[in-house]
This record gives C-alpha cells, sequence and structure tokens, in this order.
C-alpha cells in the first residue's frame, strides 16, 4: 500500500510541485492521475520510489518511510518498483536483453553486473518479461532500432523484469501514435489484472484516464482536486481539474479500445 | 484558441547583438599584430623565410629518396616504439577511464570528488610528455621505462578529459530508468552510461596510441627509449634520406591506426 501523509514537495528553485497532499493507494488498484502540465502529477510518482523525496510530511510504501529511508532501503525499495517512462529511456547503443536486464541488477552483485555475468535465472526472468509483451523476437537486436511502440514494450519488459508489486508509468503514451497508445495502456491494465501489480500512470488524455481508470486522482497546481472513478468522472469533473473547458487537444482519439468512451 | 491566452500577444524588440564575437576578433587580431612584432613580440620577418627557403631545397631532395637500405636498421627501434605505445596506451587509457567518470558531472559521486579529479587532470595535462620524460629519466635512468612512464600519464590526461566531457553530453534517461529500478551506482555506470559513451572512448584510446607512436620521437631524443634515438642520430649526421625512411614508415603506421579506428567506431556506434 502507498500512503502519502501531508506530503509537499518543494524543489531547490523554490517552485512547491505538491502541496500537502494527502492519498491512499491500496494494493492491486490501477490509478489515473490527471492534470495539465505542471500540475505535479510527475512529482508525485517520482515521490513514490524516492527519486523525488517529500521535503515535508512523508510518503509510505509497503510501510517504508521515503523521507526516512537510507540510500540502501531506498535502492530495497526501488527494486520492487519498476517505473515507465515517456520517453523509454531505454540505452539505444545495447541489446533490447541488456536494457531488460537492468530490471535484475538489484538481485545481481555488483561485481557480476560490471562484467555481465548475470545468472541464468535472471536471463530466464528477463526473457519471460518479453515474452509477455509480445516482443521476444527482438531480444537480441539493439534498441536503437526498435519503432516508439516496440520501446515502451521494453520499457514495460524492463519493469516487469523487476518482479515489482508497484508499477510506476508516468505519460507512458505521450509520445506514440493513438492505435500505439491504446496498446500499451491496454499492456498495463493486463498487467495491473492478471499479476494484481499496483499501477500508477500519469496521463493528460482524458478519454484514455476515463476508460482505463479503475480509480482517477485529479491534479491541479500540485493539489488533490479530484478523487473517484472512472466511471463517475464527465466532463465538468475534468473541466474542474484543468479549471478550463476542454480542448480536441484533451483526447487521445481513435477509438480502437474495446470500450471506448466519449466524453 | 490562443496558445497564451493569459499573455499579451505582443512582439517583443529584437535583443542587441552580442558584442562578444566582434570584440574578441580585434583583441585577437591586436595581440596577434603584437606578438609578431620586432619590438614586443617573435619578431616574424615572412621575408625572412623567402630568403632562407633555398637552404631547406638540398634537405627536401634528400627527404624525397628514401634510402630503403636503411629500413631494417629501423625496424628493432620501431618495434619498441610500437611495444612501448602498446603498453602507455592500454595502462593509460584503462586508468583514464574511471577517471573519467569520476570528473564528470553527471557520473561524479559527489561535487568534492569532481572538482578534485578535474584539478588533478589539469594539473597532469599542463605538464608536457617531454619534461615527464625528463623526470623520469633522471629517476630511473635512460631506456622504454621512462618512456612509457611518461606517456601513460600523458594518456591519462588527454583520456580522461575527452571521455569527461562526453559523458557530460549523454542521455541521462537511462540513468534515472537505472536508479529507479534499484541499480547502485556503479551498474548504473556500467549499464546506463558506459554503452552510450563506448564509441568515444575507443576513439579516444587509438587517437592518443596514434600520438603515443609520434611521441616516441621526441621521447627519443632525451634517452627514453624507441625510434627517436634513432631519428636523432640520423638528424645530427645529416642523413635525410636515412630520416625520411623512419618518416614513412610513421605516417604508414599512423595510417593504418587510422584505418582501425574508423572499422572500430563504426562497429560500435
Amino acid at each position: 500500500m502507498i500512503r502519502f501523509e501531508n506530503a509537499s514537495i518543494t524543489y531547490p528553485g523554490g517552485v512547491q510541485a505538491l502541496k500537502n497532499l494527502t492519498l491512499e493507494i491500496p494494493d492491486g488498484q490501477l490509478m489515473i492521475i490527471v492534470g495539465l502540465s505542471g500540475a505535479g502529477k510527475s512529482t508525485l510518482i517520482r515521490a513514490i520510489n524516492g527519486l523525488v523525496p517529500p521535503t515535508q510530511g512523508d510518503v509510505i510504501v509497503d510501510g517504508v518511510s521515503v523521507r526516512k529511508a537510507s540510500t540502501k532501503q531506498l535502492r530495497q525499495l526501488r527494486s520492487r518498483i519498476g517505473m515507465i517512462f515517456q520517453t523509454f529511456n531505454l540505452v539505444k547503443r545495447t541489446t533490447v536483453l541488456n536494457n531488460v536486464l537492468m530490471g535484475r541488477l538489484h538481485n545481481t552483485g555488483t561485481f557480476r553486473s560490471l562484467v555481465g555475468w548475470y545468472k541464468p535465472k535472471d536471463v530466464e526472468i528477463a526473457m519471460r518479461a518479453l515474452e509477455r509483451v509480445g516482443i521476444v523476437e527482438k531480444a537480441y537486436v539493439r534498441a536503437s532500432n526498435l519503432s516508439g511502440g516496440q520501446a515502451q514494450r521494453v520499457g514495460i519488459a524492463r519493469a516487469l523484469a523487476q518482479d515489482p508489486g508497484i508499477i510506476l508509468a508516468d505519460e507512458p503514451v505521450a509520445s506514440l501514435d493513438p492505435p500505439t497508445g491504446h496498446l500499451v495502456m491496454r499492456d498495463l491494465q493486463r498487467i495491473n489484472r492478471e499479476l494484481g501489480i499496483t499501477t500508477v500512470v500519469n496521463l493528460h488524455f482524458l478519454d484514455l484516464a476515463k476508460v482505463y481508470g479503475e480509480r482517477i486522482v485529479g491534479l491541479r497546481a500540485g493539489e488533490l482536486v479530484y478523487d473517484g472513478t472512472g466511471a463517475e468522472a464527465n466532463e465538468d469533473v475534468f473541466r474542474d481539474i484543468y479549471g478550463r473547458s476542454l480542448t480536441a487537444d484533451d483526447v487521445l482519439g481513435e477509438a480502437t479500445a474495446p470500450a471506448a468512451v466519449a466524453l | 484558441m490562443s496558445l497564451t491566452a493569459t499573455q499579451e500577444n505582443i512582439r517583443p524588440p529584437k535583443p542587441r547583438p552580442s558584442l562578444v564575437v566582434p570584440i574578441g576578433l580585434v583583441a585577437f587580431l591586436a595581440i596577434s599584430w603584437v606578438a609578431t612584432s620586432e619590438q614586443f613580440g617573435i619578431g616574424l620577418d615572412p621575408g625572412k623565410i623567402l630568403e632562407d627557403i633555398a637552404n631547406g631545397v638540398g634537405i627536401l631532395g634528400d627527404l624525397l629518396r628514401p634510402n630503403w637500405a636503411f629500413l631494417p636498421k629501423t625496424v628493432e627501434p620501431m618495434l619498441e616504439t610500437f611495444r612501448m605505445a602498446v603498453l602507455a596506451s592500454a595502462i593509460g587509457c584503462s586508468i583514464a577511464l574511471p577517471v573519467a567518470f569520476l570528473a564528470s558531472r553527471v557520473t561524479a559521486p559527489n561535487l568534492l570528488t569532481y572538482v578534485a579529479d578535474r584539478s588533478v587532470l589539469s594539473v597532469v595535462r599542463a605538464i608536457p610528455d617531454f619534461l615527464y620524460a625528463l623526470i623520469f629519466v633522471s629517476a630511473v635512468g635512460i631506456g622504454p621505462l621512462p618512456g612509457i612512464a611518461a606517456l601513460i600519464l600523458f594518456n591519462i590526461g588527454v583520456v580522461a578529459k575527452l571521455q569527461s566531457e562526453t559523458v557530460d553530453g549523454i542521455d541521462v534517461g537511462p540513468i534515472e530508468a537505472s536508479r529507479a529500478a534499484g541499480g547502485n551506482r556503479l551498474q548504473t555506470v556500467r549499464w546506463a552510461v558506459l554503452p552510450q559513451v563506448l564509441p568515444n572512448y575507443v576513439a579516444y584510446s587509438l587517437y592518443t596510441f596514434e600520438l603515443n607512436i609520434r611521441a616516441s620521437t621526441v621521447l627519443g631524443i632525451v634517452g627514453a627509449g624507441g625510434i627517436g634515438r634513432i631519428l636523432l642520430r640520423e638528424y645530427k649526421f645529416f642523413n635525410f634520406s636515412n630520416v625520411s625512411v623512419i618518416v614513412v614508415e610513421l605516417f604508414v603506421f599512423v595510417f593504418v591506426i587510422e584505418l582501425i579506428s574508423i572499422t572500430l567506431r563504426r562497429r560500435l556506434v
């Protein structure tokens, strides 16, 4: 379980990205965070794995305080939290498999990892992760040769290879075309349902949020302004979160989703 | 719909052009003029070059007629130069890699390490290889060993500087991914940073190898082994046809290294 306890985050420059946030995410939930750019979505997600620790209050993940955790405890915590990025963050100059094996670093001694001597068991876990997202045939291809959709699936495989209890996805479809965006969201939904992994996703496409969000949380200027189910979230709710009327840019469109819902 | 609904949509005045470039250019020309003038500088006189060029023609003629009979005598010292360069490059570049990671803001563990490493590196670079050779010759005596030691320090200075600046310019996304996956610092450097900078590292290492082959001609002058000793001797006896043979050999060496460098880089990029 993830619990935000009056958590605030102020960046060194003085920008307050998160204000006094209290939020509880139960195990196994698929929660989607919506809000405009700069509303604090990325900061919220990075507070969970301590990439951006809270400056006031605290975030408790599976009983561990992110703010008080030592470097070692933080690494242990991160090993149980997979992360997926908008720009994929793959190492382009190496193979897909090496990228996915990054998810096994936490289980590999420093010497073994320096010489690339991964245990066969860890290679097997990486291969299974690639199979789960249907891209195992690319295992020995250089990551630079992948399309955007393929690259994001490798990103998901890297997160899965950690065997995580939580997956964080920071704008996972913002760099993809609409059909591919839906495919990636469906992958995340399937992983959440089949493996019971708690999944927290940042999105700014409202139609996607509504379709895939078991729960939607709205952020505006670092403050929680909405917390409810995807079904409840109608146009008025989104207008309130965004603080303005909605435009065509706020939806991904191309209704290839199984149950696409117009706003 | 206006993208900037809250701001007034007015074109800003054109910023004033920066004066840095024109002032720099004028300063450069002025300094050059002072430096070449007779009173303050080196007293550069283009006419003198033309006057003296006749003296060079005889030497040039000898240089264009390499005495190939001399070739067998250069083989052993050339091999010594080659062995010195291989050893110095291997050791110097191996040390330079971790030093480079500590000298980049992206991979250094803290500011202190970064500043300390960079300061030491500038000192290492500031001392010319010739001076290193002189110091080591006086310390351990004449032979290839002081030459190798001098080249190692030279290589660390060059490769660590170039490599650390390459690391500064990498994509930091994979670093965040590695940290988020629970990787420690060394693992992150190995799997998120090294693959990105490996082609440059190979190129820099081959480049210093090439520099080492050439530097050995200078090092030989102070008794630090290699082809330089023979080159100096032939030069002193005005055997420019023999000097020519050595120059051609050096050229072939450098050319072959360049070919290997291009091939390797293409494989790695």
